[in-house]
């Protein structure tokens, strides 16, 4: 009976301690908007961001992310063509859909899916860790007691750096992965480039998912990493949990983030997406 | 009359672990009151709690006959120019030269523009003989260096009580005592109150007006240096003396 209380306790308590976490998190969302909204209506000098981050931000996030993104894209473009067209070549042999729908695949969803879980690792565990030891090192309280609040000085130039780098990472990565994709079809099972390039079946409804997924990958990944690296306890371990957890976090939001703007665009098109 | 600072009843536990348990203790207006006590006993938590940086789960904290507890974040900000803190590990931000770190709570706080803010921190820099090394960054100098800078850091806003954690902790005896002689020339000549959280005997004994002893989670005993020597209690005197064995059968908790 005891053992049972206990367990039942212990999923109380994980339930809870979840429960809390999604407040938390949601809480530094709202900070994050409002922090944004304060800078605008704040003069210089005032309770803001620092000088010049904003442009370190987006350097740090896109600059040192570019060769990371055109590399992986670029292999996942040229796997994912070679497989549709191995597997077309035993079946029907006609290639004349590759290139088209693999177009349609990469603005609607793989484009934007696969640089924001990209960007989740290299992008979230930099955020976490720089946070997390600002953290358990005090430097948190310190710029609490100079009169600064953490999100506007730490949070918001992050994000505002990642909601336009991820939208132009995402650009770039999924130009690479079409054009990778495209080498691999035409030299491995020769389909002609005038087939392979061909954007008739782009709609403007799918660039807009292509935004919408982008910037929200964006704004989710320094929103979660941050998050994780504010509640870092300890010392080195506590930094090295939350660098893990924001991994875990920022790649878990990009695939449920994913899961229901897609959810959502087909519920509003009908189905015809 | 009534404690500048007064600490009423505090209890504090950290995911159920207990850390402070009905602690009293009353700071008066210029004095240099150290806290001591074990590791873990809550010394900084202690003060922490005084500016907000940790929420109290019982109890009351009042300063200059304003109950400080209950003020929500957002109204800190005129209690944090009045009371600054040192931090046990500097906590200079590595990005900014010495000049910028000192410079940052004047344009916050005070509103100040960047070019004038930097020329009063190189005055405040030269409170503690640090003005020839404004232009470097943290990682440059040594940890003495640091903590002077970030003393000047916090006195930049002029506050009337600095919180001290663990000064002298990671110096050299020479650092030690010069940081030792800083916070008594700020009590005699500024007026300022400190609160010391300190393991360091020389520094104890040599600049304390009061120390208050922390054990179990509450203020065992407050008396002045002299008195704590002469103390007959033997947790006292373990405690000073620095004895392994003893009545103080378990540090902290």
């Amino acid at each position: 009976m005891s053992y049972a209380r206990t367990r039942i306790e212990r999923i109380g308590d994980a339930a809870l301690g979840a429960g809390r976490a999604a407040i938390e998190l949601w809480l530094v969302y709202v900070s994050t908007i409002a922090g944004i909204v304060r800078g605008f209506s704040r003069k210089r000098g005032g309770r803001g961001r620092p000088k010049g981050e904003l442009v370190r931000q987006m350097f740090y996030i896109g600059n040192k992310s570019l060769i990371f993104i055109v590399v992986t894209l670029g292999f996942i473009g040229m796997v994912m063509t070679y497989q549709a067209c191995l597997q077309l070549s035993r079946v029907t042999g006609d290639f004349s859909q590759v290139g088209p729908q693999f177009m349609r695949l990469i603005i609607s969803d793989f484009g934007p899916t696969l640089t924001g879980l990209m960007l989740a690792t290299r992008v979230g565990a930099g955020i976490a860790a720089e946070i997390g030891s600002m953290k358990v090192t005090e430097q948190i309280d310190a710029l609490r007691m100079s009169g600064v609040l953490p999100i506007d000085y730490l949070i918001v130039p992050r994000f505002i750096a990642s909601l336009i780098m991820t939208l132009m990472l995402a650009t770039l990565g999924s130009l690479i992965t079409y054009g990778a994709g495209g080498l691999t079809a035409e030299f491995s099972f020769g389909v002609n480039p005038n087939t392979y390039y061909d954007l008739s079946l782009l709609r403007p409804r799918h660039l807009v998912l292509f935004v919408v997924k982008a910037l929200a990958y964006g704004a989710a990944i320094p929103v979660v990493a941050g998050f994780c690296g504010l509640r870092a306890r300890g010392s080195s371990e506590g930094v090295g949990w939350a660098t893990t957890a924001a991994v875990i976090g920022s790649s878990f939001a990009v695939i449920v983030l994913d899961f229901l703007i897609s959810a959502a665009a087909l519920f509003l098109t009908d189905g015809d997406l | 009359m009534s404690a500048y600072i007064e600490f009423k009843g505090v209890t504090k536990a950290f995911s159920g672990k207990p850390v402070l348990l009905g602690m009293d203790l009353a700071v008066n207006k210029g004095e240099v009151m150290f806290i001591i006590g074990t590791s873990g006993v809550g010394k900084s938590v202690t003060i922490k709690h005084l500016i907000g940086l940790l929420r109290i789960d019982a109890g009351e904290i009042w300063f200059d006959g304003v109950r400080v507890d209950t003020i929500p974040e957002r109204g800190l900000e005129p209690l944090r120019k009045r009371i600054g803190m040192v931090f046990q590990s500097s906590t200079l931000f590595d990005s900014m030269t010495l000049a910028e770190n000192v410079a940052l709570p004047l344009r916050k706080h005070q509103g100040m523009r960047h070019s004038a803010a930097l020329v009063e921190a190189k005055k405040r820099l030269a409170q503690v003989y640090m003005d020839d090394y404004a232009e470097r960054y943290p990682a440059e100098l040594s940890d003495g260096m640091r903590k002077r800078a970030a003393i000047a850091r916090t006195l930049a806003l002029n506050p009337e009580v600095v919180l001290f954690d663990e000064p002298t902790t990671g110096l050299d005896p020479v650092s030690a005592r010069r940081v030792d002689r800083l916070i008594r020339e700020l009590a005699a000549t500024l007026g300022v109150t400190a609160i010391v959280v300190s393991h360091d005997p020389p520094s104890i004994f040599s600049i304390a007006d009061r120390v208050a002893f922390i054990y179990q989670g509450r203020v065992h005993v407050v008396a002045t240096p002299a008195e704590l020597r002469a103390s007959p209690d033997p947790i006292v005197q373990q405690f000073i003396n620095g004895q392994s064995s003893g009545p103080m059968e378990t540090p902290g908790f």
